[in-house]
């Protein structure tokens, strides 16, 4: 009779479970197919650091990460326990007096503990502490889902306690394996549902942050424009999304009071998914306004602990409007500068010829040079950037490195493919490549984030690959043996940009130069491979609003850059550069910038 | 005979590109010993014509129709028809506006005649006449020589020619009448009131001067001072974004990506460093003089003048010699 009714219950609870687990399913495979296994080393091993060790969840809230991880750790060891009971009440084999049972339930004691003592925690938190990432209302099903996790801890523990073949006994199996049923129903239609997603997305996850695959203009491939245009892996993201709200805390457009929010955008996607309607465009799921706030940072994404890209659903409807002539006005100026001129700021060439001439660079041939310069749009006309351009020259030339540049460049297309004009990306990285490939450089060094993502990772998908260095990394490892000519310590804060400290990992190399040629650095709230972006990125250098919502992001990071206390800003690129530079002029502070290379270059030589 | 069709802006006023034209037309003229006629289309042009008499041209011919105010492409094309056939000039030259961009295609058109558009200059390609112009954006330069029979139209890109260049007659011009028919039930379009959708309350972009300040001016109270020399020189005052965002000018004031984009033909840059997002917003301007401290700032790369040295003791200065 018991086991009938053990038989009954289980499948009424499994048939729940998979009916909504089939829905989700049945969703993913009606979406175009973007899942990808490429590098499974890289995938292997971050399934092993995020999901098994839990670091990226621990690494941003290390106290409740780790009270999360006591949970995730004993779910773990539950499941032997679980199953050897589930084997036992539907009457198939009766393991529960084995030898190694009793063992196995004595080792897992701790566990429970653990578990008990994270998920109090962890309800704490959620019900009374309410902080900003969880959202305002409070979810009443988590807190559920909280209570029946305890309540299973609590009368595993009981077991210890209770004699076999009481009433009291019976009653305590019964409440455990029924609550662990009911727990099975509740998770597919809620955030709980990560439990057995995010592994599988964790795993999908792209090992490039931001990965755009080429848009295939034969195919008639514009973007995404409708919600039956999501991609497979950005529907599993949906149903995912544990809500954790770490994309929200770290979206500098949120962080400036924008209405985008990263963690809003995957649950607008759910509902969209969910509510079935498959021509709803997703302009209208997410708004125009928000889908052109992305600096296109990566923060979400890099900080998300269940594996859910961010960028390629923003950037991809981004595309779909711009496909559609849909692109904001400040956009288009840009574009024609683009089209007309191959640079963003629609300058004419003559002004990089100069500069070459002037900065007496030699055009590059791989029998002479050592390394290519690749100037970029900056480098090639912002008279500002070209200073720390001839500073790193003068460390090229004091270490003797020989180098050219490219007689001609264009942009490297990397704000029109984060704008989503695909088109225009591929005729500029098509003619890039081109000219790169008759001049033959093996490495490439460069003062922009942007170049070394674009070329280095972006032409990749084109067949081109080459080696691209950033500034702060070649000439850290070229100075290695040189030591700063006065001994002086100066007081600096190093803002990390986002496609330097984020997107290439490079946070090591250019504090190892800093502190070489004699910087104290201050650090400021958000470095290294999280920074604050400077609000330049993803086009937004060019947005024109008068009025935005918020303030601007590049006020915040000053803000937050002027708190070390450092008079002295070091940068890396020259889009944050500009920005922080304009915020700063902006405040009437007296606060210095110094590009990194220029810093280098005044501690290598004596001053005259 | 060459015939020169003027274009009169909204407002009534010549639109100076005329001039241009006029001065290609006086090359041409020279080159094939022929004369020139101005034809002036509108409803009421008196003035306008009086003005291009100045010109040394054969004559100066008025179209005034009712149907010609407001414009409409098809009563420019059936009036301007009309009088071509009338005069039987070889060539008809017109300045590249965009009202011309409208019409002259479907005059063309509709009289089976080649028609030039966009064009830089005139060479002499044997014995026959070719008109240079920009292929490929401008990565190429075509010389064209029409074929076809007469009248050839041609339009001339804006700044071909200079307006000083002109060519004025000893004595007026004479002006004369030519009347034409327009059938004013023809005409398809029914235009609305012109009205300017001005991005800004201050549209600094079609201001011939500007005084431009930036951080150099270091205190609100001297702004005043760049506003002295603006009125001195009947310029706008426009500012960098730091000036605007402290508030110390309107926002719709500042000049630059993040702000409007001008093109006046001086452009005055007091104590502006000249980072490249401000450059980009004044690129265009014709003169560019820049005063500022610091001699490596980045706005003499792009100065056509510029002065090293204090701008309060140099702006006052300016301010005396343009008043004397």
């Amino acid at each position: 009779m018991a086991t009938l009714a053990f038989w009954v219950l289980l499948l009424a609870f499994m048939g729940a479970f998979a009916a909504q687990v089939a829905r989700r399913v049945q969703l993913i495979g009606a979406a175009p197919n973007t899942f990808s296994l490429d590098h499974l080393g890289v995938r292997t091993s971050r399934f092993v650091v995020d999901v098994l060790l839990q670091w990226r969840t621990i690494k941003e809230r290390p106290f409740t990460g780790l009270m999360h991880a006591f949970v995730f750790w004993g779910f773990i060891a539950f499941g032997g326990y679980t199953l050897t009971e589930f084997l036992y009440g539907l009457g198939i084999v009766d393991l529960t007096h084995a030898g190694w049972f009793h063992a196995y339930r004595l080792a897992l004691t701790p566990f429970a503990t653990a578990v008990l003592v994270g998920i109090i925690y962890l309800f704490i938190r959620r019900a009374f502490v309410r902080p900003v990432a969880l959202g305002t209302t409070v979810s009443v099903e988590s807190l559920v889902i909280a209570l029946f996790i305890a309540t299973l801890m609590i009368t595993f523990l009981l077991t210890f306690r209770l004699e076999e073949g009481t009433t009291a006994e019976r009653v305590n199996f019964w409440v455990h394996a029924v609550v662990i049923m009911a727990f099975m129903a509740l998770i597919p239609a809620s955030k709980h549902l990560h439990l057995v997603l995010s592994p599988i997305t964790v795993f999908l996850k792209s090992t490039e942050l931001g990965n755009l695959p080429n848009l295939d203009f034969e195919k008639e491939q514009v973007g995404l424009e409708t919600v039956k245009d999501l991609g497979s892996k950005s529907v599993l993201d949906a149903f995912t999304c544990v809500e954790c709200g770490r994309c929200q805390v770290n979206c500098p457009a949120w962080g400036a009071g924008k209405e985008l929010n990263p963690k809003t955008i995957i649950l607008q996607t759910r509902s969209a998914l969910l509510a079935g309607d498959r021509e709803k465009k997703l302009v209208d799921v997410y708004s125009a306004d928000v889908l052109w706030q992305c600096t296109t940072c990566g923060a979400c994404e890099n900080q998300c602990p269940v594996g859910i890209e961010h960028l390629p659903v923003l950037i991809g409807s981004r595309r779909g409007l711009t496909s559609n002539g849909e692109a904001p006005e400040y956009l288009g100026a840009m574009y024609n500068n683009l089209e007309r001129r191959s640079n963003i700021w629609g300058l004419g060439y003559d002004q990089r010829t100069k500069f070459v001439a002037s900065a007496e660079l030699e055009i590059f041939d791989p029998a002479k040079h050592d390394v290519m310069v690749w100037l970029g749009c900056a480098g090639s006309f912002d008279a500002d950037f070209q200073k720390s351009l001839k500073s790193m020259f003068a460390i090229l030339r004091t270490c003797g490195v020989k180098f050219g540049v490219l007689s001609k460049e264009k942009c490297t297309g990397d704000p029109a493919k984060r704008t989503g004009n695909e088109y225009m990306f591929q005729e500029l990285a098509n003619a890039n490549i081109a000219d790169l490939k008759a001049a033959g450089p093996k490495k490439i060094l460069t003062s922009c984030p942007h170049c070394v993502k674009t070329i280095g990772d972006d032409y990749k998908k084109f067949g081109y690959e080459v080696e691209i260095v950033h500034s702060s990394v070649y000439i850290e490892e070229l100075t290695r043996e040189k030591l700063a000519v006065d001994n002086s310590r100066d007081k600096v804060t190093f803002h990390d940009p986002c496609y330097l400290g984020r997107y290439a990992g490079k946070v090591d190399e250019p504090r190892a130069l800093l502190e070489r040629f004699g910087a104290d650095i201050s650090e400021v709230e958000r470095n290294r491979d999280n920074p604050y972006c400077c609000g330049a990125g993803g086009g937004l250098l060019f947005n024109d609003q008068e009025e935005e919502p918020g303030t601007r992001i590049s006020d915040v990071r000053f803000k937050q850059l002027q708190a070390t206390g450092a008079n002295t800003v070091v940068t890396a690129c020259p889009f944050c550069s500009i920005m922080l530079k304009g915020a700063g002029a902006s405040a009437q502070s007296d606060t210095q910038f110094v590009d990194l290379m220029t810093y280098v270059n005044g501690k290598l030589q004596p001053r005259a | 005979m060459i015939l020169v069709i003027a274009e009169i802006s909204s407002g009534g006023k010549l639109n100076r590109a005329t001039w241009e034209t006029i001065v290609g037309a006086q090359q041409l003229a020279a080159a094939l010993s022929t004369d020139i006629a101005v034809l002036v289309p509108g409803a009421s042009v008196g003035s306008v014509a009086a003005e291009l008499a100045a010109a040394q041209v054969k004559e100066v011919v008025t179209v005034e129709h009712a149907a010609l105010e407001p414009y409409t492409p098809d009563g420019f094309t059936a009036a301007l028809q009309d009088a071509i056939g009338q005069l039987a000039p070889s060539h008809v030259l017109l300045p590249h506006t965009y009202q011309t961009r409208d019409f002259a295609p479907k005059i063309a058109a509709r009289m089976d005649r080649a028609l030039l558009t966009d064009v830089t200059g005139i060479k002499a390609a044997g014995s026959e006449t070719a008109f240079i112009r920009p292929m490929f954006q401008g990565k190429l330069t075509a010389d064209v020589v029409p074929l076809g029979p007469a009248p050839h139209f041609v339009t001339f890109q804006i700044g071909a020619y200079r307006v000083d260049q002109v060519v004025k007659g000893p004595a007026p011009a004479p002006v004369r009448a030519l009347s034409v028919t327009v059938d004013a039930s023809a005409i398809r379009e029914k235009p609305e009131a012109p009205f300017q959708q001005a991005k800004q309350a201050v549209d600094l972009s079609q201001a011939e001067r500007i005084v431009s300040v930036g951080r150099g001016i270091k205190e609100q109270a001297n702004i005043a001072l760049a506003q002295r020399l603006a009125d001195a020189l009947h310029a706008e005052i426009a500012a960098s974004r730091p000036i605007c965002d402290a508030g110390w000018l309107p926002m719709e004031r500042q000049v630059g990506s993040s702000g409007q984009t001008v093109a006046p033909k001086l452009y005055l840059a007091l104590g502006i460093s000249g980072a490249i997002q401000h450059l980009v917003g004044m690129k265009g301007s014709s003169t560019v003089v820049a005063i500022n401290k610091d001699p490596d700032a980045p706005i003499f790369e792009i100065a056509d003048y510029g002065i090293v040295g204090d701008l309060f003791e140099i702006v006052p200065a300016i301010i005396e010699a343009v008043k004397s």
